[in-house]
This record gives C-alpha cells, structure tokens and sequence, in this order.
C-alpha cells in the first residue's frame, strides 16, 4: 500500500472515529444522572419559568431529535451555547484553550528538551551514579503528584520568600490590547514560570524514562560498534547516530502527550489560578452545561486523534524502514 | 455544665466521623442528653457503649416487637471535596439515627446528582445542604413548604402539606399591614417547628473577613450579609488603599443581569452595578437616602407610586428618567424574564405619573411589594435593552447600569473589575474593585494576610478561617445571617410522614458537636426555619428539640413505637 492509500484509509478512519466519540460524549452527558437545568435554574423560579427555560435549550425534545441537531451542529463546528453564560461555545474554548496552550507547551518543550537529553546521558551513562540519580528524578517527578509540588513552590517561593506571584496570569488591574501583548509582557513571563515549570517537572520524567530504555536497546546495536571502529567521537555517536536512532518511540509519546496538552491541567490550573481549558472542562461537567463539556471534549479528542495521526506519517519520514502496509 | 459534657474530644470525634470510628461514636455525650457519666474521651467508648445499651435494653424490654420494619433511609451526602464539614456532619447525624434504631445508610453523591435526586426525583429520605434565604422568608417558604408546589421540580422536596400553613403564606404576600404579617409569619413558624417538615442543624453566620490595615466600618444587611450594597457605600479604606481587592473561586459566568442564575457570584456584582428603587440598610429598613425613590406610597392593594430621583444618571452618560424605570418594569413582566418570575407575577404594568413618579400596578395583591419586587428588581436603561427581544439568553460583555460601581473590564477566568461612578447618589470610598479568580484557598488566605487581597467575599466559614483569624493583618465581623444548614426528611418515604418520627430525629441531630468542632463555633445551633437575623418576623416561641437520644427514644416509645431484638425501631401496631 501507498503512502497516499494510507493517508485515505486513515483520513476514514479518523472521521469514523470522530464521529463515534462525538457519539459516546452525547449519550454520555446525558446518561449522566443530575438534570442541567438544576443548575441554570434559579430555586426562586416559577414552574412555568423553569419549563421555559428548560424548551429554549431544547432540553424537552427526543433524545434522538436533540442527537441529529448535535451531528448537525458538529459539521458546521457549531456547538451551540453555554447554558451558563450564554455563550457561544466556541467563544469559551477561545477565551481558555489559548491561555492552557502557552502554560502547557511552555512545560512540554522544557520537559522534552530537558527529558530527552537527560534520558540519552543516563542511556548512555549506564550504570553510573549519574544515571541512578536521574532514574531516581525522574521515577520521583512522576511519582510525586504536581498539585502538592505546585502548592509547595507557591508556599516557599510565593508566601515564604515572595519572589514569584502567587496567582494568575498577570498582576491585578494590569490590561493587555492583545494575546500577544500579553504573553510577551515580562508580568506574563513572571506569572507562566512557576506553573510551567512545575508541570516541567511533572511531564519530564516520560522522555527521559523513555529516551533511556530506547538508548539502552540501539547502543546494543552493530552500528554503534562500526562508528566507534570508523573513529567517530563518543558525542558524535551519541547524539548523531545513537540518539536519533532512539528517538521513535518519543514521537509516539510526544504526540499523545500533546494532544492531553490541549486539555490542560485542572490541577496545576486550580492551584495557581490560571485560567485554562482544564477548570473549565471540569467546570461544565460538574454543572451538566452539556454543549461547553461537548465542545471541550470534541476538540479534545479531535487533538489527539489528529496528532496520532501525524505520528504515524511521521514515523515513515524518521524511519525510512518503516512501511505504510 | 450540660454544654461542656455536650462537647467531644477532638480525636474521638474525627475517629467517629469516619466510617471505622462506630466505637467512638457512642462517645456523643451531645446525643444522649448531656446525662452521660462518661466524660467523652477517647478510652471512654466502653462507658459510651455501656449507656447506649443500658438504654436499648431497657427500651427493648418494655416495647413490644409487633410493630412492622420501617424501610432502610438513604441519607444523601455530598463529597468530602465538595464540602468536607457538611460531609462530616451527615456522616455524624446519619450514625445518631442509627443509634436510635432507625435504618439509615449514607449516600455520597457527586453534588449535581445529589441535588437533582432530591430537588427533581424526590428520591431520598434525608438531605441536607446550606439553604439560602431571600430578603423575606415567605418567599421561600412558598416554594418549599406549600402544598401546591409538591410536583417534581416545583420547590417543595420535603412533601411537607398543611393547608393551614397554605392559608398563612398565601394571607401573607396579600396582607398590606406590616404587623398582621408578622402575626402571620409568627404562626406560620410555630406550626412549622411543631410539624418539623425541615430544621434548621445550624445557622450559618455572614462573615467579614478583611485585610484590617486597608478596610474598615464593615456593616452587614440582611440579605446579602457583607457583600450587600449597603456594606459597600458604608466601606471605609485605610493607610492609602483606594481599591476593593476581593477574590471568588471559579469563574463570573455573565454580565447580564436578567439572565444569570441567581448565584452569589453575580448577584453581589449586580447589586452594586444597577440600582433597584428601594434598598435596606444594615437595620432592615427602607432607607431612601441610598435607594433610587426617595418616596413611596400605595395608593390602593395593588398599586404602588414610587417618587424618584431626577438627577441621576446611567454609567454611559444617559439620563436615567421615570421612562427607564416603567420600562423595566413592564420589560420584565412582558419578557417573563425567568429570574424575576416571582416578581414578574405580581406585575401588571408600569405607567410614568410624571417626570419624576412611576407607578406600578399589580395584577394580585402583595403586601410586601417593597421588600419583595421593589428592593430586589435592577433598573434597566431602556436605550440598551428595548432592541433584546430575549433578555435572559442576551450575551452583553460591557453592562451599563446606575449603581455606585460601575463595570471597568473582565478577563473571563481570570478577573473582574469595577470603577465607582463618582456621579451616584450614595459614592463608594474606594476608587476601584476587583476579583481575582482563585480557587486554592490557602493561596487566598496569604493574600489576605500580605494586603495583595483586603476582603473576602466568598466568607468561608472553615478550618482555615479559625486559623487565620487572629493574625495580625485579618479582621472580622460577623452576624447572623438568614441562612442555614437544613435537615429536611422527605415525607413521601413510609414513616417519616409521621411527625413523630420526624420529631425523634431532630431530637437525634448533634448539633452541639456539629457546631463546636466541626464549624469551629462559628455558627448558632439551629432551632427556627426563620433565622433570628430576621429581626421582628422571627419568633423565638417556637418548640424547642433537646439535644438527647434517649429523648428521641422516649418520644417514639410514647407514640407506640418498639424495637426489635436487634434494636431495630418498629413502627406501631396498625402503621
């Protein structure tokens, strides 16, 4: 099978698969026990107001006819409005979705970067004290939950010692014209770091864990000892040829943790106040506000599925061995 | 002395609200009456058990076991993280019931679920959550205990009927003279604390807690406690602050003020945004010098006139004029705005005297106009609103209103903010106000303490408040507040439509423990559906429950209840 047979077959595949989650969120939602409108609905409210309110969101329709409305709505990307605010939905995954994107990626290219090539030193330091300390860091950075670790900094570095903000994205009363403007402010910077960083920590101890099984098993490998008898460096060799060899299943790794990205981190969100997609996901469920959590939900899946996706046509430009069949 | 045998030692107690700590449990002196030789501590279980089963023995002997079982109770609970001391306290309540031989299994439930079985299904036999009530108590004593709000959904989840509580609420909201509804509120909360179709476990105080080195003069309403407007006109700020910093833990949902749910969230912001044509102030009354009409009168049962102010002004620079406020009126009773449904239904239409008098005519007499529809509509500018054909679902991102704090910018998730309207007629002393969004609560309070915050809308009544509050930075102030932690059975389940039964429970109900270690003090024991923070419409000539499970165990005993071999409560013979 081509390259272009694959990318058809799994461009089906992916609408099949799109359409099945779109599926299961639906009838998920609604299976769930709790009524939304206890939620929208003030206690003072009259019944007639309240059955009201409960037809404008067509809460009172057939299941099926409010499920051929959703597939309907989910072609034209139109998820409808909040129940809460009013919304439309994708004005609230615009106004979270990038705030999580820069917190999240920040802390994804820092763990990776630092991930990737503390897991190639400790492969390629095998059995050295260094390589035992960074298992040891990284087995703990996965071990430890990033909640306690976050409210940590924030107790020695934000209440403690005062040097970074103990809240948010910006400092209190200060206005940005843009996004832009905002996250290359110093005062953004300042708020991003500790976040990031914690989150840094968190995710890095999967490249790095992961980097290092991969080394271990291509520097058992003939070439590594054709390089050495070629008279290359050991840099050379670890990073040209051993390295790049290992890095496959990172890019499997990488794209799924990419993908989760987008969902951000309800724990990391909650402790310091950032306002992501994460709190907001978690929010709408919690209040059964069904077309925010559908909205999130879909973009959510739609991320992962997508950059899967990309990871399997990228594993044939990594590696030419690799085959489409 | 009955106070101090009522308390439990602390480790105990926790021990008992666990699901392993049975053996503690019968350490509750504040449950058996206070008449306990044990003193409570943590070896004590065996002079716990010892009473309890002298107690059981002797009942056992003497009741006769011929009665029928009374079905297995589910008390609905919500999660530790949703609210650890509520959780607490129902685990607490639910063994106490236990102890007196009723079949009660805890539920725990995700909270939407939690409140859909109870307000909507109707399928529970025992809920309890923090109940809020409005400006006046017959308003929500109309949805919750008249009988003909017991349909799914419509307000009345105990299934509690009498119709001559029906007859009370009803007289109440026609009744124009001020001192027969208060005959009529008094009666009503008689009957209903003989009934017991809810109770009060505790009432929850309003909470001040301020940065005291930037904030000062904090004076409650009855309402909105210190969050009201009259809190807000009356604030002072200190040593240079001239911003209100507060803070909420999740996120403002809307700016529009016609089409939110009634949270507090919103309604604390919209109260100071937009003017409403009467406002209370910390004495519960009227009081013209800070509300919008400086005059009012009723002409007949069901027409109000209202002189207002002809020197005020919208936020946008508008002239606000008698036009604006009939507009609103017949806005909302046109639109059957949702949120304003109670009082939509009172409105038939608003008419301009003149430049300077609106007059409101009811489509059915309600006494407490003022109280009820006057203090608690917001004046809409019609400039802005008459082209919204449907005002609940409007999505508005810069509102315009009248009210002393006008809006200045939203970062949705992250913040809010407000500016004062030097133009009002009652300013505000600070210059801004904003609230951060911060849901981690130990982040707030070292906010609080180091001045980046200076109050604490969100009044937390918690481990951390009693913690906190003796730092040097941190003030408080706090006073009864209208609303409780309710303990409500649900009358449509075999046996607890007997007031009896229903009677024993409270009688069961630690409150004295509930109160002192699991809220720290902070609250008062609950003893009246209508708070004492409602000032002459309550009455303290209610019946009084003691605090005693062999007095629940006498009382079930005298109306023909027995216990079986296992101690299990039987109902009486023919039941």
């Amino acid at each position: 099978m081509g390259k272009a047979s694959f990318v058809i077959r799994r461009s089906l595949q992916l609408v099949a698969t799109f359409w099945a989650v779109g599926t299961v969120l639906f009838f998920l939602f609604r299976l769930m026990p709790g009524n939304p409108t206890s939620f929208v609905i003030s206690p003072q409210m009259t019944p007639e107001a309240r059955q009201r309110i409960i037809e404008s969101y067509g809460l009172d329709e057939p299941m099926h006819v409010q499920y051929v409305k959703f597939l309907e709505n989910v072609l034209t990307l139109d998820f409808g409005q909040s129940f809460h605010s009013n919304a439309p939905v994708q004005e609230v995954i615009m106004t979270y979705l990038p705030n999580t994107l820069v917190l999240m990626l920040t802390a994804f290219v820092i763990a990776y970067f630092f991930g990737i090539t503390l897991g190639v030193l400790s492969g390629w330091y095998r059995g050295s004290r260094f390589e035992r300390s960074t298992v040891i860091t990284a087995l703990l950075a996965r071990s430890v939950p990033s909640f306690w670790v976050g409210l940590m900094v924030l107790w020695v570095f934000g209440a403690t010692f005062n040097v970074i903000p103990m809240a948010g994205m910006t400092s209190p009363g200060v206005e940005h014209t843009s996004f832009i403007g905002m996250i290359t402010s110093i005062d953004f910077v300042t708020h991003l770091a500790a976040p990031a960083l914690v989150l840094a920590y968190y995710f890095m101890g999967y490249p790095l864990l992961i980097m290092r099984s991969s080394m271990l098993e291509v520097l058992s490998e003939d070439f590594i000892d054709v390089c050495r008898a070629k008279g290359l460096s050991e840099r050379t060799i670890m990073f040209k040829h051993a390295a790049r060899n290992a890095l496959l299943p990172i890019v499997t790794a990488a794209a799924i943790a990419l993908g989760y990205a987008v969902g951000g981190s309800v724990l990391i969100e909650t402790v310091f106040a950032w306002p992501g997609i994460g709190r907001e996901m978690v929010r709408a469920v919690l209040r059964r506000d069904f077309p925010v959590a559908q909205g999130t939900f879909m973009v959510l899946a739609a991320t992962i599925i997508l950059l899967n996706f990309v990871a399997d046509l990228a594993y044939g430009y990594l590696d030419p061995r690799v085959t489409y069949d | 002395m009955a106070e101090e045998s009522n308390r439990v030692r602390r480790r105990s107690f926790l021990k008992a609200t666990t699901a392993g700590g049975l053996a503690g449990m019968t350490a509750l002196a504040g449950c058996s009456g206070g008449d306990q030789s044990g003193d409570g501590t943590e070896g004590d279980s065996a002079g716990g058990d010892s009473t309890e089963t002298s107690g059981g023995d002797t009942t056992e002997s003497e009741g006769s076991s011929s009665g029928s079982s009374l079905p297995t109770y589910t008390y609905v609970n919500n999660s530790q993280s949703y609210n650890p001391p509520r959780h607490d306290a129902i685990n607490l309540i639910a063994r106490q019931f236990n102890d007196i031989g009723m079949d009660v299994e805890v539920d725990t439930l995700e909270w939407g679920t939690l409140f859909n079985r109870v307000s909507v299904e109707y399928d529970y036999s025992f809920s309890t959550w923090h109940t809020f009530f409005t400006i006046d108590p017959v308003l929500e004593l109309s949805s919750t205990m008249h009988s003909s709000n017991t349909g799914q959904g419509d307000g009345n989840f105990s299934g509690y009927e009498n119709p001559d509580v029906d007859e009370l609420l009803d007289g109440y909201m026609s009744e124009p003279d001020e001192q027969a509804r208060v005959d009529m509120v008094h009666e009503t909360q008689k009957i209903l604390m003989e009934d017991v179709p809810q109770m009060p476990i505790t009432h929850m105080p309003a909470a001040a807690i301020y940065n005291k080195n930037q904030t000062g003069n904090w004076q409650g309403e009855l309402s909105l406690g210190f969050n009201s407007y009259w809190t807000m006109v009356n604030l002072e700020m200190k040593n240079g602050e001239d911003t209100l910093k507060g803070y909420w833990p999740e996120t403002l949902s809307t700016m529009n003020v016609l089409g939110h749910n009634d949270e507090n969230k919103h309604t604390y912001q919209f109260t100071v945004m937009y003017d409403t044509l009467l406002r209370l102030d910390n004495e519960g009354q009227l009081n013209p010098d800070v509300s919008l009409a400086t005059d009012w009168n009723r002409v007949d049962e069901t027409t109000m006139e209202y002189t207002i102010r002809t020197d005020h002004s919208w936020h946008d620079g508008e002239d606000l004029t008698a036009e604006d406020v009939a507009f609103t009126y017949n806005y909302i009773a046109e639109n059957e705005v949702p949120l304003f449904s109670v009082q939509a239904n009172y409105i038939e239409g608003a008419e301009v005297v003149d430049d300077s008098t609106v007059r409101i005519n009811m489509s059915q007499a309600l006494g407490p106009f003022n109280t009820m529809v006057a203090t608690q509509v917001p004046i809409i500018p019609q400039h802005k609103w008459e082209s919204r054909s449907n005002p609940s679902q409007a999505n508005i991102q810069e509102p315009v209103g009248s009210g002393p704090l006008m809006f200045d910018y939203w970062n949705k998730g992250s913040e809010f903010g407000l500016k004062k309207f030097e133009d009002h007629f009652a300013p505000v002393s600070f210059e801004q106000r904003f609230w951060r969004i911060i849901p981690e609560a130990s982040t707030v309070w070292e906010l609080l303490k180091n001045g980046e915050l200076n109050y604490e809308p969100f009044g937390r009544i918690d481990r951390s408040l009693n913690e906190n509050q003796d730092h040097e930075a941190i003030g408080t102030v706090f006073q009864p507040a209208t609303s409780f932690w309710h303990f409500t059975p649900n009358q449509r389940q075999d046996g607890l439509d007997d007031p009896v039964l229903r009677k024993a429970a409270v009688n069961s109900i630690p409150r004295t423990p509930i109160v002192e270690q699991i809220l720290f003090g902070f609250p008062q024991k609950g003893f009246n559906i209508v708070s004492p923070a409602f000032g002459p419409l309550h009455t303290e000539d209610v019946t009084r429950y003691e605090e005693s499970k062999e007095k629940a165990r006498s009382r079930l005993e005298e109306a023909g209840y027995s216990w079986n071999d296992n101690d299990v409560l039987q109902a009486p013979s023919g039941n």
